[in-house]
């Protein structure tokens, strides 16, 4: 388990964090807030603040507030809302991103394996058509992809591992996005305009290590995202152009610290970075690090 | 826990902006009065629009560019200049977003001679604002 770690480290701090990274908020945590120790508690709000570094000089400092009701051992239901803010050389951009909708269902725990099933939705707040001074934006500066998205997923708890594998679908696309590389002052962001996205599958793997005292839990984990196509935008002539290397794998490695202060209130802290990455990323999902503090409260 | 849920919703709700470098008011684009004009036109508005001014297309040093004179429209939340080949905007080349800029420059690959007509156009909300139909100098 410590040549696990210690490669994990290794890659996260080593490898050239250039490249393309994950939505802090979109399918990488759709499954986040069903993983709990505690079944007595039936609900949970979490309040999460996440830095990171994008694409050229783009940071960002993005909220969620999230909160999770346990119906039964069973079934569970979760609602997130994002707001985000990007900075860089186009200015400084603050918006309401998406809002989650998420159910996750527990089957019967049998020889050690738990599975469980997710569905979930996407709304996004913004057409992902917002502007400074008149000027359009690229999506590195939005705060959601504009899109109403599905989520479809299952997990595997099998003794210290956990594996999820999810689909996010875009299934109605809003994206009104009107920026042209062209009219930009920069070479550094492709076109966008009128952006059509294409699904992702992710795959994840974390092992979880507890304290002896079991107040601090690490969760070194995995994640393999792939674009399922090629994206496209509409061109200066009206005509639809596909984005030569959109399509593409992205592979992530995380690292998930928990202090557990009581039974109702814990904090994590979560470092993240990629290091298999796609040529082209259209989609402004650029983070190249990112570094994440949460509180939870279950009552 | 009520005025830790209070300060995040505040935190949520403080949406802002602010230009950067990229975003700054641009240096003006002009039209050399040695420019020649090649074709003209007088916006007309499409209903429920108001609009106002003059589409002129004049050629400077090889460079063929728009100037809209004397213009105003409604405001629309996302309106470009297009240069189409009809009065609707199924064929057009979209000079960018309509912004203070007056005078908007033509890729050195297209055909001028092709395009008969400027629009103002939401592209957002799919609307047409406004039309100059335009007349050879």
């Amino acid at each position: 388990m410590k040549k696990i770690i210690s490669f994990l480290i290794f890659l996260l701090f080593v490898n050239k964090i250039t490249a393309q990274g994950c939505s802090d908020a979109g399918i990488c945590s759709v499954n986040k807030g069903f993983v709990t120790d505690s079944l007595q508690l039936k609900n949970t709000i979490e309040f999460s603040s996440i830095y990171s570094l994008g694409e050229a000089d783009v940071q960002y400092l993005s909220h969620y507030i999230s909160y999770t009701k346990r119906f039964n051992e069973r079934f569970a239901f979760s609602s997130k809302v994002t707001l985000s803010t990007a900075d860089g050389s186009f200015g400084t951009r603050t918006q309401f991103g998406d809002a989650f909708l998420i159910g996750n269902y527990n089957f019967k725990e049998k020889n050690n394996k738990q599975w469980s099933a997710l569905l979930g939705l996407k709304f996004p707040f913004t057409a992902s058509n917002l502007k400074i001074n008149g000027y359009s934006l690229p999506m590195d500066y939005q705060s959601s992809l504009g899109t109403i998205d599905i989520f479809l997923g299952s997990s595997l708890h099998y003794k210290r591992w956990d594996f999820n594998a999810t689909v996010q679908i875009p299934v109605i696309n809003l994206n009104k996005n009107s920026y042209f590389k062209e009219f930009g002052g920069t070479d550094e962001f492709p076109s966008t305009n009128l952006f059509e996205r294409k699904p992702d599958a992710l795959f994840r793997a974390t092992y979880s290590i507890k304290s002896p005292n079991s107040k601090f839990t690490f969760k070194p984990n995995v994640l393999f995202i792939y674009h399922l196509g090629e994206d496209s935008f509409e061109n200066i002539f009206g005509q639809r152009e596909t984005i030569n290397g959109s399509e593409g794998l992205t592979l992530n490695g995380n690292l998930i610290t928990t202090y557990t202060i009581n039974k109702q209130n814990s904090i994590e802290l979560s470092v993240a970075a990629p290091f298999v990455v796609r040529d082209v990323r259209p989609d402004g999902l650029t983070r190249s690090f990112v570094l994440g503090l949460q509180y939870q409260y279950s009552f | 826990m009520k005025k830790i849920i209070l300060i995040t919703v505040i935190i949520l709700f403080a949406s802002c902006q602010e230009e950067g470098i990229l975003t700054r008011d641009r240096e003006e684009v002009i039209v050399n009065p040695t420019a020649e004009l090649k074709y003209f036109g007088t916006f007309i508005p499409t209903s429920g629009i108001t609009v106002t001014g003059e589409a002129k297309i004049y050629l400077e040093n090889n460079q063929y560019k728009v100037q809209l004179e004397n213009f105003s429209v409604s405001g629309g939340p996302d309106l470009k200049v297009y240069l189409s080949k009809s009065a609707s905007p199924n064929e057009f080349l979209n000079l960018g977003n309509l912004t203070s800029q007056t005078v908007y420059p033509i890729p050195a690959s297209v055909t001028v001679s092709e395009y008969s007509h400027v629009l103002i156009h939401c592209q957002q909300y799919n609307h047409l604002f406004a039309i100059a139909p335009l007349t050879q100098n």
